[in-house]
């Protein structure tokens, strides 16, 4: 083995992140080769003196009861669910039969609307949210490669990361959220001044369903669903610029 | 799987609180004060609580730093000034230089003795002049053990990318060691 070679190995000999075969070759250039030598010792003596030396600092008495008593102050989120909403019965006169089909077409007509305006609600609040607390992002980067890692390892859905530059919406970052409920990837993109959040949830069984887009509060938001993702991208962009973009990030491939 | 909140709450303590010293001395070197330090811990618990359920196995303590250190990351924008901290292009931009010093051991350098003898205080100042970036992969190594690909996970980038941040990290380090010695020569 070859001292430059062998230089780029030694923290990873020191980190003990070397297999065995690399091991045993780097050993034996190291054992007949001073200047290698001289280096791997004085990385051990770094790590020792950041190990055994840099103090280390235990969580102060009490530290650990506060967040006791923080924990039950919280209330886990409740999974929301499509409740089914007894409609205003203010039909008395009509017969049985005629009750109960007026109620399943309100509900028909009711429940999708309650749902998804609790939904649109939500995800514009967690977008608001998002700006307020300037907490944006968990990870701020525009390289969609370490993005996507990111959220792939922290929630178990895996939302478009794309890098949308080209279309005017480059990538900001990522980030961990909850919309209506549930645990939601934010994948984090910019127009110009403007934000665009697009979260993403996993729901399971619920079949596909094209773009929709709504209105509320000033913000806009074009939400769809494919192969269990529910997806929502919200933004105080113009409406057509924000269907723009929710074609672009959600064209496959 | 329904489990009652008390439930979750107790697996989540039974889980998180043997970190607590992990989470806190980790968010003390990054944040430099302990006030600051227990804030940004308390946050990351209560966080952590609340992405609970996005918890998938593995190891905990690496799950949990990610979170301290993206707690860290929300506090230093409010208390530093908006400013970004981690900078990844800056941060692994410039690498030559800092390795070329890595290499430029003599063999029989008394450099190894002098390492041995330098003490823990003067250590924790150097760190404290380290740049996040730096500080951070070498906290998560050197202290707390990681291998590269637990790192990687922690702060989010490759584990070729932890790999050779720590080079130059290290390279920083002992840059900044030998312009204290030499200060501290100049005064004698």
């Amino acid at each position: 083995m070859k001292c430059e070679r062998s230089r780029t190995l030694l923290p990873m000999l020191a980190d003990r992140a070397l297999g065995p075969l690399r091991r045993r070759l780097l050993v034996r250039h190291v054992a007949r080769c001073m200047g290698c030598a001289a280096e791997l010792e004085e990385l051990q003596a770094m790590q020792a003196a950041m190990h055994d030396r840099l103090p280390y600092h235990r969580a102060p008495p009490g530290l650990a009861a506060r967040i006791g008593a923080a924990l039950t102050l919280e209330t886990p989120p409740v999974p929301a669910r499509a409740r089914f909403r007894w409609p205003a019965i203010g039909f008395a006169g009509s017969g049985l039969a005629g009750a109960l089909a007026g109620i399943l077409l309100m509900a028909l007509l009711q429940q999708p609307a309650d749902v998804r305006q609790s939904l649109v609600r939500s995800a514009i609040d967690s977008h608001i949210r998002s700006m307020m607390a300037d907490h944006l992002t968990d990870v701020a980067t525009s390289d969609q490669h370490t993005v996507k890692p990111w959220l792939s390892a922290h929630i178990d859905v895996s939302p478009p990361v794309r890098d949308l530059a080209p279309q005017g919406f480059p990538l900001i970052g990522g980030r961990l959220d909850y919309v209506d409920g549930h645990p939601a990837a934010a994948v984090v993109y910019r127009h110009a001044r403007h934000v665009i959040n697009l979260f993403a949830w996993a729901s399971p069984g619920s079949a596909d369903a094209g773009f929709r887009s709504a209105q509320y509060q000033g913000f806009n938001v074009v939400t769809w669903r494919r192969d269990g993702v529910t997806y929502c991208a919200v933004s105080d962009l113009e409406a057509d610029l924000l269907a723009a973009f929710a074609r672009d990030v959600a064209r496959p491939g | 799987m329904a489990l009652t909140t008390q439930d979750r709450t107790r697996r989540f303590e039974l889980l998180a609180m043997p970190h607590l010293d992990a989470a806190y001395n980790f968010a003390r070197w990054l944040v430099g004060n302990p006030a600051d330090a227990e804030d940004v811990v308390q946050e990351a618990y209560l966080r952590a609580f609340r992405y609970f359920d996005a918890y998938q196995g593995g190891n905990f303590r690496v799950w949990l730093l990610a979170i301290v250190r993206n707690s860290f990351i929300t506090w230093s924008r409010t208390n530093r000034g908006g400013r970004l901290v981690f900078r990844p292009d800056i941060a692994d931009e410039g690498g030559r230089e800092a390795q070329a010093l890595v290499w430029s051991t003599a063999p029989g350098d008394p450099e190894t003795l002098l390492l041995r003898r330098l003490d823990g205080e003067t250590l924790g100042r150097l760190m404290q002049r380290l740049p996040d970036e730096y500080r951070e992969v070498l906290l998560l190594r050197e202290v707390e053990d990681l291998s590269y690909k637990a790192i990687a996970e922690v702060i989010g980038v490759p584990p070729g990318t932890v790999m050779s941040r720590l080079s130059r990290a290290r390279a920083a380090l002992r840059k900044l060691w030998l312009q204290s010695e030499q200060e501290a020569e100049g005064e004698v």
